[in-house]
């Protein structure tokens, strides 16, 4: 009974999961814009963080490592700030010290469109352009999950 | 005929074949029309060849009309009919989506604006905001793709909406980099007439090759 509760309650929240991934182009760090969709064909994590969610800090450098390693494979990484103040986003980033492109959202419509909930929040976006995964929070561990999404969209 | 009716009838079908089938060989061919005879199962069977070879046989092959190497003709007019109907959907769609069209925009309060750029020596182009009667309607921000796809003769519609028939003012602001790499940024005006009919507007981005600078202008497609 607890489960079909737990499972009721997991399908109230609602997901773009299924759904393509609505498109943004946002100023990065490096000066460039970044638009979501010249990344079709290849698989995007983007991973939605903000100074003030503590669990952000713990990610990025796993992140990182994940960029790292499956970059050449066809992963792109964006990190993508939703911090209002961007100034202070651009310092924590270069505190950071990641490698991948960090984008600053400024305006809340990005956040509105991913139904952003929980910072930070990552979401698998598939070669094909549509939403395979989304994860809220961060804990450690989790990028063990991530993982397991991303060799397996890497495949198709 | 109806999908009931068409059930019906291809069960009919379905079930004339399968007792064919569970009577025999010789049986189905003595049921069904000599020309229609078809090869026997892999299973043994005792009985004669379907079509016999001698004289006798010749003329009634002759006379019935062919067997059809297609399904039966019940079969094809429901694949046909299928077909019909998808094409049915697709052209539904089609006019909705033109009704849409024509709801949200109607062309008698359309205004469209496009952005097209010329040589682009002394500027690269970063983003262009728009604001219609002092109201920001679209801020865009070009990747470095969008922006050679302008400079290689693509025209970008930026804009698309509706304005009451009158006098209305288009204010475009550009960004990007400027000659020596500096950072630029520019402004257009354009006060227009909006007639009955709807209205195409140009942002051009040219160099202005005496000057050393980039130029910006709006042009009113009337």
């Amino acid at each position: 009974m607890s489960a079909l509760l737990a499972a009721a309650s997991l399908s109230a929240v609602p997901s773009l999961v299924g759904q393509p991934a609505p498109d943004f182009a946002l100023r990065s760090m490096d000066g460039k814009n970044r638009r979501l969709s010249e990344f079709r064909g290849q698989v995007v994590l983007v991973n939605f963080w903000a100074r003030w969610a503590s669990d952000s800090r713990q990610e990025m450098p796993a992140l990182d490592r994940i960029n790292t390693t499956y970059n050449r494979a066809g992963l792109v990484v964006l990190g993508v700030s939703v911090d209002e103040d961007w100034r202070r986003a651009r310092e924590f980033a270069d505190a950071m010290k990641v490698g991948y492109p960090i984008l600053f959202d400024t305006t809340p419509d990005i956040g509105r469109n991913y139904l952003l909930r929980k910072m930070p929040m990552t979401i698998l976006v598939d070669r094909s352009g549509v939403v395979r995964y989304s994860s809220a929070g961060f804990k450690s561990g989790d990028e063990l999950a991530y993982l397991d999404q991303i060799r397996e969209l890497l495949r198709e | 005929m109806n999908s009931k009716s068409r059930l019906v009838s291809m069960a009919l079908c379905t079930g004339i074949l399968a007792l064919a089938w569970t009577m025999g060989p010789g049986t189905f061919a003595a049921a069904a029309p000599a020309g229609a005879a078809a090869p026997p199962p892999a299973a043994p069977a005792p009985a004669p060849p379907v079509v016999a070879p001698n004289a006798d046989a010749a003329p009634t092959a002759a006379e019935e009309p062919p067997a059809p190497a297609t399904p039966p003709a019940e079969f094809k007019t429901l694949d046909q009919e299928v077909q019909g109907m998808k094409k049915e959907v697709i052209d539904l769609n089609k006019d909705l989506f033109v009704l849409q069209e024509e709801l949200l925009f109607p062309a008698n309060t359309q205004v469209a604006v496009y952005v097209s750029m010329d040589v682009g020596a002394f500027f690269a182009l970063d983003s262009v905001t728009l604001k219609i009667d002092n109201k920001e309607v679209k801020n865009y921000l070009y990747t470095a793709r969008e922006a050679e796809a302008l400079l290689k003769g693509g025209v970008q519609e930026i804009y698309l909406g509706n304005l009451k028939v009158g006098k209305h003012e288009l204010v475009a602001f550009f960004t990007g980099k400027g000659p020596v790499e500096r950072g630029y940024k520019r402004g257009a005006t354009l006060t227009f007439d909006k007639g009955v009919g709807a209205k195409y507007l140009e942002l051009k981005i040219t160099d202005r090759v005496t000057k050393h600078q980039p130029e910006f202008k709006i042009k009113d497609w009337d």
